[in-house]
């Protein structure tokens, strides 16, 4: 890549534009002219050297928050649900808005980490550690909800079937709320096998480059002692086929689930059909919305630019644009279906939420989910990394508010006018929204500083592959010796 | 547990080999070498990368991994244990009835059982993959050559182990050495302490112990005798903010938590206690003819809260036989009542009593066998001293109980309660009676034994 690696930009010599495609020709995955060993400089140095500045003044902000949101939880549990806005008929208020939201968010890292890996998209491998850790910690922010929703969060266990000696019963199987324990359950397990099987490699990466014994007995333990033997390689490539061909049904699973809470009910607005397409498309969305607002900023403060290039970002951008515009299409279809089933519950609650009491909720979520994501179709905003993040960010303001929309105005006016009330949530709902970010960047940041935010192993072994198939590529045009100037001395020719 | 025991053994033998390590720094050339190996006929033999090189285990000749039937197994139970989980728990065990849906397995279970499904499979895989690569294994000779720590970053290492069968120190060392290896090393054993350093070990026993401390405590209050109350870390519905009768309390000014009726208000069912009807005694002739322990409460009532009226007469249950009972019935002896006291009796009071009120029921027959001498037979309706009771007496007694026999007010209705006693009357009169009683044109009929009813 001769001809973009010498295309100088002024302000970051590492930010090239590789979003151009030239007929003929593989776009290269990462910029820079890497050799393996570079790669593995390039993500160690982010565990390894000191944190900048920057990191201290987020993780001081985010952990107080945290402490601020347990806090609050503690609180909650010792008082009542009663802090919360939850009243007579919208008792299904912000915690379950929250949960949807968390959990919605934490559809991107699987989806990018199994769907992308059997559709053989080689470039997830730059983005998919960071995405999973994402959906890792977004799946930890979601499960709090329902817990501390339940009332008495110290059973919550009893949403499990187990042999109990003080209810001598059985939970109730044809329940979606029960699905949903199974489903994020299923799911929360799965993510975390998988992101912490594909970290095993890294980790042995940083134990092996760790320089004080307490460090590297520390990543040793984590590693279980990997070595890199073809015969474990085998069986772990093996391991992580089969982990994403089953996550694959699982994260469509599992949205679809969420949605079944609100699907199998009888509430005009929620008993659809349309709901679980309608949901995954939404959570895939507002997942790699999450992932490019977090993105951007890790791979300029820990200098990243090669290995998460403008391209990557260009791609995730496209795949928001097009959820962003399943999603659109999704709020169109329900109001087709209102108007063309002549069902007058459905046709209200349609007008009402347009029209009614949550109209700036209604706008505000179609004009950041249906209206933002269209002006990606302009690459120019496309490949900047600032302007993506602040579209990234609405989209997932929107996305928020869509889960406002549908919890809130269908509860909060049904069959019944004498029951319609106005939901007000309280200083409490808004004080553990906001905390749950707290945790959430409290997590994302420990994670950045203590574990691989790179698969290096699967960066390189698709560096080596594509280097061989462009030399085999360029021996078949031009008679090059496919056996020469391989490897360490590799550049992308 | 010492710490110089491998230094010693190290000491007085050369260290181990294990074999042949050759590193390389391109997958192309590990993967010559790795031929040229497979080739001279070398099986015990592994490469070292730092990512998965696409034709090694063919070059090395690795057979391809049984993880998939393992999987596929595990996922298969996880998916038989959710079906019937689901059967026997909602199917057989605890039957939920809702809108008349079929029990057990319907399709409202295909979500659990696909998770489950997932669940088994997913970690089957993992474990699976640990299990079968035998990790977690943290000493390995491979990691005493510094040069290894490359292995993860950026170098190729080709193996052929000391365990081959057709192994020569030698001859490995030139055939690895043909194949223009970076560098070329013996595998050697590892030297340094076996064991865990004691700072270490004593720490994490004595984490474990203090980790055993709250389990302990849970246990020994789930499974202890003491009648102390339990301790309370949530307080559910234990302790809650309210009064019970007879406490005491600073909001009013009185003290009292029981509050007296407000003036000028009549309470539900009130009215009821000053009617003969529901007592069985006129309370009208009660100030008239008084006992002393009423004259008592009457006057401490009059006293203590000025009571709107003199409602608060009302004796206790049971006061003695000197209440002015009413010895008329307050319902008409008619047919209609008479069948009805007869259906009420026997429902409540034939049990104990028996169906002839001579204190005979099943449940006197059965405590008599069981409890034996401690049971006190219920009492006969043929003794002279009930006989004798006026029907006010009989009321009272069925709805205030006496003795082992608990009030029916709360499951026979007033009417009911008099229909009962008209019918104990007239089982009193059945066993007392004489041919006197009996009308007339009926009399006839004891002639007739063929056609005697009872």
């Amino acid at each position: 890549m001769a001809t973009t690696a010498s295309v100088k930009t002024q302000y970051n010599p590492r930010e090239i534009d590789n979003t151009n495609d030239t007929p003929g020709r593989r776009a290269p995955l990462i910029t820079g002219n890497q050799t393996y060993s570079s790669i593995t400089e390039m993500v160690c140095r982010v565990a390894e050297d000191p944190q900048p500045t920057l990191w201290y003044v987020l993780f001081g902000l985010s952990s107080v928050t945290a402490v601020m949101f347990l806090s609050l939880i503690g609180y909650l549990i010792f008082t009542g649900v009663g802090i919360w806005g939850n009243m007579n008929p919208v008792f299904w208020a912000w915690p379950i808005v929250n949960f949807v939201f968390w959990v919605g968010i934490g559809h991107a890292g699987t989806l990018i980490s199994a769907i992308l890996f059997l559709f053989r998209q080689n470039w997830r491998t730059s983005i998919n550690r960071a995405a999973e850790a994402m959906t890792i910690f977004a799946v930890i922010c979601a499960a709090i909800y329902p817990g501390i929703h339940v009332g008495r969060a110290w059973l919550a266990f009893w949403l499990l079937p187990y042999p109990s000696l003080n209810l001598w019963m059985w939970p109730q199987f044809r329940s979606p709320l029960l699905w949903d324990v199974f489903a994020v359950g299923t799911y929360a397990s799965t993510s975390l096998v998988f992101w912490y099987m594909g970290m095993i490699p890294d980790l042995a990466t940083y134990r092996d480059r760790s320089k004080s014994p307490l460090r590297r007995a520390i990543y040793s333990f984590l590693c279980l002692g990997w070595t890199g033997s073809s015969r474990h390689w085998l069986r772990y490539e093996k391991a992580y086929t089969l982990l994403a061909a089953l996550a694959t049904p699982l994260v469509l699973s599992v949205h679809t689930v969420v949605s079944f809470d609100f699907a199998v009910s009888q509430v005009a607005g929620w008993h659809t059909t349309i709901f679980p397409p309608y949901f995954v498309a939404g959570a895939i969305f507002s997942g790699f919305a999450m992932v490019v607002t977090l993105l951007v900023p890790v791979r300029a403060i820990y200098k990243l630019e090669n290995l998460i290039t403008l391209r990557h970002l260009d791609n995730m951008n496209k795949i928001i644009l097009a959820t962003g515009s399943l999603v659109g299409l999704a709020y169109g279809t329900e109001f087709f279906i209102a108007w063309y089933s002549k069902n007058q519950y459905e046709g209200f609650t349609f007008l009402n939420r347009a029209f009614g009491p949550y109209w700036w909720a209604y706008w505000t979520m179609v004009s950041c989910n249906v209206i933002s994501p269209q002006l990606f179709w302009f690459k120019k905003l496309r490949t900047s990394p600032f302007w993506m993040v602040v579209i990234s960010i609405f989209v997932n303001i929107g996305m928020w508010f869509e889960r406002f929309v549908i919890t809130v105005t269908s509860l909060s006016r049904d069959f019944l006018p004498s029951s319609w009330g106005y939901f007000r949530p309280t200083m409490f709902d808004g004080l553990m929204f906001f905390g749950s970010f707290g945790v959430f960047l409290s997590l994302f940041l420990l994670f950045c500083r203590y574990l691989p935010t790179i698969a290096m192993s699967e960066v390189k072994g698709v560096m080596s592959s594509s280097a061989h198939s462009e030399h085999m590529q360029a021996a078949l045009v031009g008679g090059h010796d496919p056996s020469h100037g391989h490897g360490s001395s590799h550049d992308h020719h | 547990m010492s710490d110089h025991k491998p230094t010693k053994t190290a000491a007085s033998r050369p260290p181990r080999a294990f074999g042949w390590m050759a590193e390389f720094s391109d997958e192309h050339k590990l993967l010559e070498a790795a031929r040229k190996v497979r080739d001279s006929g070398y099986t015990d033999t592994d490469a070292f990368t730092p990512f998965p090189v696409h034709g090694i285990d063919e070059a090395l000749g690795i057979k391809p991994t049984v993880l998939p039937f393992i999987v596929l197994c595990c996922g298969l139970t996880g998916l038989s244990l959710a079906l019937l989980m689901q059967w026997w728990m909602n199917g057989v065990d605890y039957r939920y009835i809702i809108s008349g849906k079929p029990f057990g397995i319907s399709p409202a279970a295909i979500p659990v059982a696909f998770e489950m499904t997932i669940l088994f499979s997913a970690f089957s895989t993992f474990l699976g993959m640990i299990a079968l690569n035998n990790l977690p294994k943290f000493s390995n000779p491979v990691f005493t050559n510094p040069k290894f720590d490359r292995a993860t970053n950026d170098k190729f290492f080709l193996y052929v182990s000391a365990s081959d069968k057709y192994y020569n120190r030698d001859s490995v060392r030139e055939l690895l050495g043909g194949t223009h290896p970076d560098s070329l090393d013996e595998v050697i054993e590892d030297s340094s302490p076996a064991n865990l350093p004691r700072p270490i070990w004593l720490g994490t026993l004595l984490l474990v112990l203090a980790g055993l401390i709250p389990a302990m405590i849970i246990l020994n209050m789930r499974a202890g005798y003491s009648t102390k109350p339990r301790f309370h870390v949530f307080f559910d519905m234990d302790f809650q903010p309210k009064k019970k009768a007879q406490q005491t309390t600073t909001i009013f000014e009185d003290g009292r938590t029981m509050r007296p009726q407000v003036s000028g208000t009549v309470a539900r069912g009130q009215l009821d206690e000053q009617d003969p009807f529901y007592l069985g005694y006129d309370p009208a002739k009660l100030v008239a003819s008084p006992t002393p322990g009423s004259v008592k409460y009457v006057a401490a009532q009059a006293q203590d809260s000025k009571p709107a009226d003199g409602a608060a007469a009302a004796p206790a249950a049971g006061t003695g036989p000197n209440l002015p009972w009413i010895s008329e019935l307050p319902i008409e002896a008619t047919e209609a009542h008479m069948q009805l006291g007869e259906v009420k009796f026997r429902t409540y009071c034939a049990p104990c009593h028996g169906y002839g009120g001579q204190g005979d029921g099943l449940v006197h027959k059965r405590a008599e066998a069981v409890g034996g001498g401690y049971w006190l037979p219920p009492t006969s309706m043929h003794i002279d001293r009930v006989r004798s009771q006026p029907v006010g007496q009989i009321f009272h007694t069925i709805t205030k109980g006496q003795g082992k026999m608990p009030s029916y007010a709360s499951s026979i209705t007033a009417k009911e309660r008099w229909a009962i006693v008209l019918y104990v009357k007239a089982l009193q009169k059945s066993r007392n009676a004489s041919v006197e009683d009996i009308p007339v044109d009926k009399r006839k009929l004891l002639e007739e034994p063929t056609n005697n009813p009872k």
